[in-house]
Parts: C-alpha cells; structure tokens; sequence
C-alpha cells in the first residue's frame, strides 16, 4: 500500500517538474533595461497586436546583470541596453553580431527629490545625507552618474553616502519613500514615473557621455523570423513614435 | 523548636490535611511512599503553598491564607537536606557549602565553616569540585551546606536512602553530631523505622495526607511490630572481643554473644530481628544456638495479634516477640526469669 | 589578496562589526527570553513563543520589509518615538544591526532554553532554600549553569549574522562602507559581469571567517569540559 503511494507522488513530482508550460514556437524573449520597461512593453503589445500568434517574454533590469545572465545562457533574442558598454561585452562573447545592433534612444541623467529640498546643482548633493544611484558595477544610470560625479570632483565628499540600487527604478522608489534625500534616475523615468519627487536638476552633459540605448538582436535571436521582424519593427516611425511618448530622445 | 500546621492541600487527586501542633528538637516524620510527607516539607519550606491554612514555626506564622502572607523560600531560614545531593556543579567544594553562609543575615551567622568542616571531617575536600567526591563526600558536603546557612530548622527529606547500607551507617553520626553541636532542630523524613529511633524524639506518622499519630520513636517501632515481618528490630552496640571458631565473640554488657559478623571493628552496631529470639521457660540443657541469655521480663505489651517480650539482659534491653498462645504456654508475665536463644547468624551488623 | 579595494576590505570589517555587535545586543534579551520561558508560568506565554520564532519561519525579506514599516517614515515606532527624538534608522549600520539581530534572536533563544532546560530544578529549589531570591538564582545558578547554551547560541547568531542579506538590503541598503556586509558586497559582484573574481574571492572570505567561528566555538567547548 505504501509503495503504491510512494510510486504514485512520484510520478506527479515528475510530472509537475519535467514538463514546463509548453513554449510556444513564436515566444521571443527580450532582456530589457529597467528604464526602457513601460516603452518596450507598449512597442511589443503593439507588434503582438499586429502579428498574432507572437509572444513575448519580458525581463527587466540593470543591463549588466542582464548582460551576465544572457553570458550565462539565459534566453534572449533582443537586448535593450542602456549603455554601449554592455552591448559591446556581449559582442565580445560573440553573443551578438556586431551587424545586428542599431542604436534605439537617448536621455539625459537627472537628480529627484522631494521639492523644496534646496538642490540645484550637482555640487549642492554632497550637503545630503543619502543619494541612491544605480550599482555602477552594473547599471549604466549609476555609471553615468558616478562618471559625472567624479569628474566634477565630488567622488570623496560623496563616500559613504551613496545607496546603492539593482537598477534605475529601485534608485526612484527610494527616493519616493524618502529613504533616501534624492537620487540619480533618467529624466524619462522622472517623467513617467516619479509621484512623491521632481526633479531637481539635470546632470550636465558634459560631465558624462551621452546616454545611448543600443539593441541588438542576438544570435539565438537572429534565427527567430518573429524576432527580427521585431527588431525591424524597433527602427519604425512608429515605434520612434512610442519612445517619444515616454520622453526618450530619439535620432 | 516549635512547628505548627493548620492547613489543607490538593494535588490532583490526592489531598493533603493537616492539623497538629509539634515541639522539639529532633523531629521525624514517617510513612510509606506517597503518603505526603514530602508534600508537607514542602508547606514548611515554601517550595509549595496550601490551599488553605496557616503554617507557623516558633509561633511566627509563615504562611496564612487568610490574610494573604506567604513568606518567600530564601527568607523562611529553613534548610533542607535532600535524597540526593544537588550540590552546584559550578562551584568547587568551599564555595557550596558557603553558598548559604553568604546570604545569611550577620546577626544570624553563629556557625562557622571551621567549625562545621571539623565536624564532617571535610577539610581535605574543600578546593575539590564536585565531581570528583564519592556519594558519602557529596552527601556530606550536602548537610554541611545546609547547616552552614544557619537555618532555625533543618529538614532532611530522606537523606540516606540514596546510600548504601554501610555508607548511611557511617553518615548517621555525623548527621547527629552536627545538629547536636550548633543546636539546629530538625525534621527527619524517613521509611525507615532503623533510622527514625537513631535520629528522632518525637515521629509523626503520615498515612493518606493526614496526620495518623504522633508518638515517641520507641513507641512507634513497638506498634509496627505486629505488621512487620521483621517485628521489633533490636539495635545493639557490641565491642568486639576475639575470635573463635570461625565466630566472632562480643561483649554486651554483662553478657556474651556469638555472632557471624564479619567485622573487626572495636564497636559496631547490630540489628537482630525480635522474631529471631526464641524463648524457654527452663534452661534447655542442649542448644545449636551459640547464644543463651538469662534474662528478665520487664514489660509486656500488645502489638497487632502478637506480644512483645521486653527484656532485661545483663544490665541491656531486649525485645522478643511471640503469639499469644506461646506466651501463656509459658506463662509469660513482668518480673519472671526466661532464657532467650539466639543463633549467631540472627545478628546483622549496620555500619 | 586579490585587488581587494577599500569598500571591500570595509565590507568585511562591517559584517564583523554587525554580526558582533547584533549579537551583544541580542544577549541580555534572548536570556531573558529564554528565562522566562523555561522558568516562569504566565498567560500569553504561547504568544511569546511564537513570536520569538516567527522570524525563523519568514523570509528574510518578509522581516526586513516589516522592519521597514516599523521603523521607517511612515512606521509607528518612528512618529512616537524616533523622529521626536531626531533618531534617523533606516539605511544605517543600526538598522543593519536591527535587521540581523531580529532574525537571529529566536536561534539565541533556542539556544539558551536548551541549556537552560537541562539545569535540575533541584538545584533551583536547594539555591533558594540557602536563601537566594529570584534574581540571586539566575545570576548565581541558571546563568553559570546555561553558559554553554548561551556560548552555541551566540556562535549561531553570529555566524547567521555574518550571512544575513534578504533583511538587510531593505532596511539598511547597500551603501558601500555603511552598510554594505561581505552578502551585499558579494550581491553587487555577481550581478556584474565582470565581477566573478572578486565574488569569488569575497565568498572565500566569508568561508574562512565562518570556520574561524566553528573552530573557536569547538575550542571553547573543550575548555568547558576540561573545567568541569
């Protein structure tokens, strides 16, 4: 009788675990930057709405973790990056042909807070208590801003007062909580998403390279047809339309 | 010391009541197992609170329910002394016993450690751990705590029964001894009726959560004679005297006896069961007994459906037992002259 | 060692720090605890104890996430009591320590109550009968009787400590030289590609420090028995 049992919860565990939900032969996979998340999802339910039977599967977050997992073989048929540096790693990996990456948008690094803080440059943050910026290990907003923030001399001030964040909208939601005295997002993310904080001040551009969203479409990605239909769709009139939408600068 | 209980207690399904008043120095309580004796201790002490009732001790009340005192343990100054040791293993030998010591009052505190370490004849344990002690050590080393926190009443809850035979007869004296010499009254719980008439006066014996009676040690072995099978046990200091054949001889008073003991000791006390003497009217020319005492019949008293015989042997006391029938065969009665047998092998030594 | 940089080497030292000093503070309380459980009779005493091992059952997140609402902003105990008095918790090393303490507590209290519950209530009843009161009792009898219990109970509070992430990054951040421990240091290398090596190297860290712990544990067990 027991053994029964035993045979029987073994076959419902194999079951459960052997077989994933069946994947669909039109699922494409993107790994997209954290800023880019409320674009990409409209562009993609646009294109789904066009071409039925395509699905997407979405993965947000910083774009060097993202990066580290595409190395690490985790499904991906286009990249959204917010920095060339990433982009550039994955192609050294041979994980992208350099033929299949075109640049997507471009914004501008921006410092939030609760108005009335009395911030008005990047030399007045180092009066704060708390900033959260982007891991630069791994998010291109926090290496934008640790760029700009060491070439203005500030580096050494601002030690032991930077939280560090998974990616751009961890960084917002702090400073929404008021955990922390501001922080250092995209301008489109203040656009879109910020409730509690403004901004601030916008970090001069010549303190840190321009932010540039490259994609590509990976090589796993390169044989999907309802991949590089996508990425075809990404260079679209229509689609620049989209990211002007949500305040992305594009061309 | 006096010691006084109006109280009532219930345990589950046993229930204890007590109601008596008892004064002394040396006191004993007995009964068989269960009976409550250690549930009232525990009144006395503090560990446990009746449910009703006052207890007092010399006349200061120590718990009353009806106006809501109930002295905490650590102030009531009353010791205890338990089966086992439970000496504190994280303290070496000098440490426990001055456990007490230090918490008690300055005014109170007329015992002294020399003293008390002189009289156990501990002094070569004291830097030791405990551990490392027999069980008659620890045990003493147990009373000396106890006495050294210079309590107005000791209560020994079984103190002996965790021993062997000959390691509590050797303890005995020293528990007497200490008592004796600071002058701390005491409560003696014990099974046993051997050690109620070493240590007691006064017994007070429980049955069923009550008090069934209070009497002298003496009296109280005398009663249990007829219930016993071992009846009346007689307790004998011999001094040894020489070997013969194979038996050792003792002086007993006046008197002679063979015993098969096997000690060389120059004194040792020895139990002989009353059941064990056999008594003639006449002397029997011929016996296998080795021994055959003249002695005399001082009392005679009744004891469940047997007598007991009380004797006078050469200046020491005896007790026989016998049925009714035997003692009018023989016309027993006080002031006649009888002759008592008792083999060699009838004698047990205790310590 | 590999290019540790400064943030590194004082990710280390904040893990000991942290873990040290939850763990010192977790001490007067988790006895008490673990006292009042074992030796004393009170209504709510259930309550207590599943209390006390709740963070056990939770994720640490869960726990960090509910420090947050206590303690941060919009927290009760940070209107009443805290932002009158201009004591700031969140994103500190406090709050580190907070975090780390509540999720190791119910391990001390274990710990102890197991030490504690193998002390003879005899010993109790005799301490007391000699004339010690209640407090006289712990300190003279349970607390040298349940020092084994205490010494495993820190051990594993602290060691537990050394690794807690999940409570930690919500309530005190990853702010590199405040509050980031050798977890969260670890977290931000292994999310970067080329981080590996040092995440590595940080692991190999917390290994060494983690064994140190257990062989010193070890250690202070055979010291106690050789005493006895």
């Amino acid at each position: 009788m027991k053994f029964r049992t035993i045979k029987l919860l073994l076959c419902v565990f194999c079951f459960v675990f052997l077989t994933g939900p069946a994947a669909l032969a039109a699922d494409v996979n993107l790994s997209v930057a954290a800023s880019l998340r409320e674009a990409v999802t409209e562009l993609s339910a646009d294109f789904a709405k066009k071409s039925p039977g395509v699905s997407f599967q979405r993965n947000f977050g910083g774009s060097g973790a993202l990066a580290k997992q595409i190395e690490n073989g985790a499904p991906c048929d286009v990249f959204f990056s917010a920095n060339v540096e990433w982009m550039d790693y994955l192609e050294g990996k041979r994980l992208i042909d350099a033929s299949n990456i075109s640049t997507l948008a471009f914004n501008e690094v921006v410092f939030v807070g609760k108005p009335g803080l009395k911030v008005h440059r990047l030399q007045d943050v180092v009066k704060l208590e708390k900033i959260a910026i982007g891991s630069p290990k791994s998010v291109p907003a926090g290496q934008y801003a640790m760029e700009a923030i060491t070439k203005a001399g500030l580096d050494k001030q601002l030690e032991n007062k930077l939280v560090m964040a998974k990616d751009v909208r961890e960084c917002l939601m702090y400073a929404e909580r008021g955990e922390v005295d501001g922080a250092f997002v995209y301008k489109t993310d203040a656009e879109i998403m910020a409730k509690e904080v403004k901004i601030l001040f916008i970090v001069p551009q010549n303190l840190y390279p321009r932010v540039t969203y490259p994609v590509a479409l990976t090589v796993t990605g390169s044989k999907k047809a309802e991949a590089v239909a996508f990425y075809g769709f990404l260079q679209s009139a229509e689609a620049r339309k989209v990211l002007s939408k949500y305040g992305f600068a594009v061309k | 010391m006096e010691m006084s209980i109006n109280a009532s207690k219930q345990f589950g399904s046993f229930r204890l009541e007590a109601d008596f008043t008892v004064t002394g120095q040396r006191i004993g309580l007995f009964g068989p197992s269960g009976s409550g004796k250690s549930t009232l201790v525990g009144l006395v002490v503090g560990l446990h609170q009746p449910d009703h009732g006052i207890v007092s001790l010399d006349g200061e009340a120590i718990f009353d329910s009806r106006k809501g005192l109930n002295l905490p343990v650590e102030q009531r100054r009353v010791g205890m002394v338990f089966q086992r040791p439970h000496l504190f293993p994280h303290l070496n030998v000098k440490h426990n016993l001055l456990y007490g010591h230090r918490r008690c009052a300055p005014e109170n505190r007329k015992i002294t450690l020399d003293s008390v370490v002189g009289v156990l004849q501990i002094e070569h344990l004291l830097n030791r751990g405990v551990s490392n002690l027999s069980g008659g050590e620890r045990q003493r080393v147990s009373i000396g705590r106890a006495v050294l926190s210079n309590p107005r009443l000791l209560i020994m809850d079984e103190p002996l029964s965790g021993l062997d035979d000959s390691l509590k007869f050797q303890i005995i004296p020293f528990l007497k001894n200490v008592c004796e010499t600071f002058q701390i009254p005491y409560l003696f719980i014990s099974h046993s009726m051997i050690e109620m008439r070493i240590m007691t006066d006064q017994v007070l014996s429980v049955a069923d959560g009550r008090i069934a009676g209070q009497m002298t040690a003496e009296e109280l072995a005398r009663s249990r004679m007829g219930e016993s099978h071992a009846g009346y046990i007689n307790l004998l200091k011999l001094k040894y005297s020489h070997r013969l054949d194979g038996l050792h001889v003792y002086h007993w008073g006046n008197a002679h006896l063979f015993a098969s003991g096997s000690s060389d000791l120059p004194e040792s006390l020895f139990e002989l069961s009353s059941t064990d003497i056999i008594l003639f009217k006449r002397h029997p020319e011929a016996i296998s007994a080795r021994n055959l005492l003249q002695c005399r019949v001082t009392d005679v008293f009744e004891s469940g459906n047997r007598l007991g015989i009380e004797m006078e042997c050469g200046g020491e006391r005896l007790i026989a037992e016998v049925v009714r029938q035997a003692a009018e065969d023989l016309g027993i009665e006080r002031g006649i002259k009888v002759y008592a047998a008792i083999k060699a092998t009838a004698f047990r030594r205790l310590g | 060692m590999p290019g540790f940089t400064p943030t590194d080497y004082s990710a280390i030292l904040l893990s000991i720090k942290v873990a040290t000093t939850a763990t010192l503070i977790s001490l007067p309380f988790g006895f008490t605890v673990a006292y009042l459980m074992t030796f004393r009779k009170f209504r709510g005493r259930v309550v207590l104890d599943v209390f006390v091992n709740l963070p056990l059952t939770l994720p640490p997140v869960v726990v960090g996430y509910l420090l947050l609402l206590l303690l941060g902003q919009q927290g009760w105990i940070s209107k009443v009591l805290l932002q009158p008095l201009g004591i700031k918790l969140i994103f500190t090393w406090k709050a580190a320590v907070i975090a780390t303490a509540v999720v190791g507590f119910p391990l001390m209290v274990r710990s102890i109550r197991t030490g504690m519950e193998t002390i003879d209530i005899r010993l109790i009843q005799a301490s007391r009968t000699l004339g010690a009161g209640w407090f006289d009792n712990v300190i003279t009898i349970i607390l040298p009787l349940s020092i084994r219990g205490i010494i495993a109970g820190s051990v594993l509070m602290f060691a537990r400590g050394l690794g807690e992430f999940g409570a930690t990054i919500i309530v005190a951040g990853n702010i590199p030289g405040v509050t980031q421990t050798i977890p969260l240091a670890i977290y931000e290398y292994v999310s970067s590609p080329r981080g590996d090596v040092m995440a590595m190297a940080l692991c190999c860290v917390s290994i060494t420090i983690s064994i140190a712990v257990l062989i010193f544990h070890e250690w202070l067990g055979r010291q106690m028995i050789r005493t006895d």
